[in-house]
């Protein structure tokens, strides 16, 4: 390879071997570099890297030559041909997302856009990215030979002999050690290994999830070889990680409410224990339902989505009057609410605890084994109709809620008799949202039965055209 | 055209079932429809009693429980309420 020789022959007589190449991790090493830590212009030579210690975070990855950065991010561009003009520095373009290749992933905007082309370099890798290419090391780097002009080039301009000379000579090796290490801590990808994991959460639940700072976590945490930055890239996927999964458990304790409640809601009689009534229809389910509501069904929706809590809370205290003179036809027809509602009230009631109008009538459900076991029917539900909703005191919600046997601290007065507004609000949501299962799915008379009971009463057709 | 008709008496069911729930009676039902959903009471009955008919059992535990709700309601509330307290703030001091 005739480049190969450029390199050495000329201002890098330490690159001559191939290895090198191989080694060598380009994104890693100028993720960050112009968020202000100006680097001086630096040349990562072999035996400067030897002599930095090898921290437990990964160093061998983001070896770093300015050199083989910037032939990887060429080789990278082969593949791009669109890239071939970020050659100095431009980390926007978007490497391919082979496995070997370093660039192959950057998950956060280039940052080494603005530094100056000294490095070349193409894009960072995130963690995600590296955890995928991760060789510890080793990374076949593709280079091919027509690109390494380019590489050189603008290396050129920056890579002087003179500057490199300055570098060795002017910098302690403390000084020098202490920088190559930072500058790895920097770019490098961290490795989140189980304990280190374990211990940002620690630090994280110690400050509270919502006030975690990445810079507190980071000394919470006291490990050296972690930056700012890696710690608040990882904050955000755990962030997004602990949504998902809270989304998901919040549903799941909803199905297992709502399950309960048909249970309880089937067994009169003040039986009080959850039998599920044989002639019940199947609620866990979505029942049938008449087939032009169909296509109001909507998937689960993204938990969390802020347009939906607020269109809820809208919906709620909105007045069922101003439906009632239609039929039942959904008068919001585009507002897709998901089907589960149970789900979404308690989606809702555990979001925003603020939410919440008085009365809503979350989907009546269960709230403690001691009242069910008083348990009759009215027992059970018009406690749940009207108690203000707090840190869900229902079976199935997750754990630490859940107390002893399901009392989560004192509990509102029991009402017997349900509100006007729950009512209400009940009412509007049947009105609102037809396609909803129905809460007992009583087995429903014959149509003609009812159309002719309701003629020999006078009334000759329902709708009516007026109440 | 008997769509319109049925998914109206389908609403009406829906209606009458969450009131099921509110553990109201069949007046208590007539009347909140009838102001709440703008449906006529004589609607709401006609509907309740085709619903009875068709699943009797149900609505025959139903009747015996408002019973006996209503005559041990008083009694049921407070002892719940005793127990509530008692609960909380035996568990006061674990937390």
């Amino acid at each position: 390879m005739e480049s190969f020789s450029i390199i050495s022959s000329e201002e890098f007589p330490d690159f001559a071997e191939g290895n090198l190449l191989e080694s060598i991790d380009f994104d890693d090493l100028f993720i960050g570099i112009d968020e202000g830590d100006m680097l001086p212009d630096l040349e990562m030579d072999p035996e400067i890297l030897a002599d930095l210690p090898t921290t437990r975070c990964d160093v061998e990855e983001s070896i770093n030559t300015s050199v083989e950065k910037t032939d990887e991010d060429s080789s990278q561009r082969k593949e791009e041909e669109e890239e071939e003009d970020k050659i100095s520095g431009s980390g926007s373009g978007s490497s391919s997302s082979k496995g070997e290749e370093i660039f192959s992933k950057r998950e956060e905007p280039n940052a080494v856009n603005k530094t100056p082309s000294k490095y070349a370099v193409k894009g960072r890798k995130s963690s995600a990215a590296q955890a995928k290419n991760n060789n510890q090391g080793k990374r076949k780097t593709k280079i091919e030979p027509r690109n390494w002009s380019l590489a050189f080039t603008s290396m050129d301009q920056n890579m002087v002999p003179g500057k490199v000379k300055m570098l060795r000579e002017s910098w302690k090796d403390q000084d020098r050690i202490k920088y190559f290490n930072d500058v790895l801590n920097y770019v490098k990808k961290v490795d989140w290994t189980p304990e280190l994991h374990r211990r940002f959460v620690q630090a994280v639940e110690q400050l509270g999830v919502d006030k975690a700072v990445p810079s507190r976590i980071l000394e919470l945490m006291g490990i050296d070889c972690l930056t700012r930055h890696n710690i608040a890239s990882h904050l955000q996927k755990y962030r997004s990680h602990r949504k998902h999964l809270l989304a998901r458990e919040a549903e799941a304790a909803n199905w297992t409410q709502r399950r309960q409640m048909y249970g309880g809601a089937a067994t009169p009689a003040g039986g009080g224990k959850r039998d599920i009534n044989p002639w019940l229809a199947p609620t866990m389910g979505f029942p049938p339902m008449s087939p032009m509501h169909h296509h109001h069904f909507r998937p689960l929706h993204v938990w969390g989505h802020p347009t939906m809590d607020q269109s809820l809370v809208h919906l709620w205290p909105k007045h069922p009057a101003h439906t009632t003179s239609q039929p039942p036809q959904p008068p919001q027809s585009t507002w897709g609410p998901p089907p589960a509602n149970p789900s979404f009230w308690h989606h809702h009631h555990q979001r925003v605890s603020n939410g919440l109008t008085p009365g809503t009538p979350c989907f009546p459900q269960p709230i403690a084994p001691t009242v069910n076991n008083h348990s009759s029917f009215g027992s059970i539900l018009p406690v749940c109709i009207s108690t203000r909703f707090r840190a869900a005191p229902v079976p199935g919600i997750p754990p630490h809620h859940h107390g002893t046997g399901g009392q989560s601290g004192p509990h509102p007065l029991i009402d017997f008799h349900p509100s006007k507004e729950s009512i209400d609000a009940a009412i509007g949501d049947v009105l609102t949202k037809p396609w909803l299962p129905l809460p007992l799915g009583l087995k429903p008379p014959s149509t003609d039965s009812v159309l002719g009971e309701l003629q020999r009463q006078g009334v000759p057709k329902i709708p009516p055209s007026c109440a | 055209m008997g769509d319109s008709s049925t998914s109206y008496i389908h609403m009406v069911q829906h209606l009458i079932e969450k009131c099921l729930i509110f553990n109201m009676t069949k007046e208590e039902c007539m009347e909140a429809l009838s102001k709440h959903a703008n449906i006529k009471p004589v609607i709401t009955s006609t509907v309740w009693n085709e619903l009875e008919k068709e699943n009797k059992e149900f609505f025959e535990a139903y009747a015996q429980s408002q019973s006996k709700q209503d005559r041990m309601s008083e009694e049921e509330t407070s002892r719940m309420i005793q127990k509530m307290i008692s609960d909380s703030s035996s568990k006061d001091p674990d937390e």
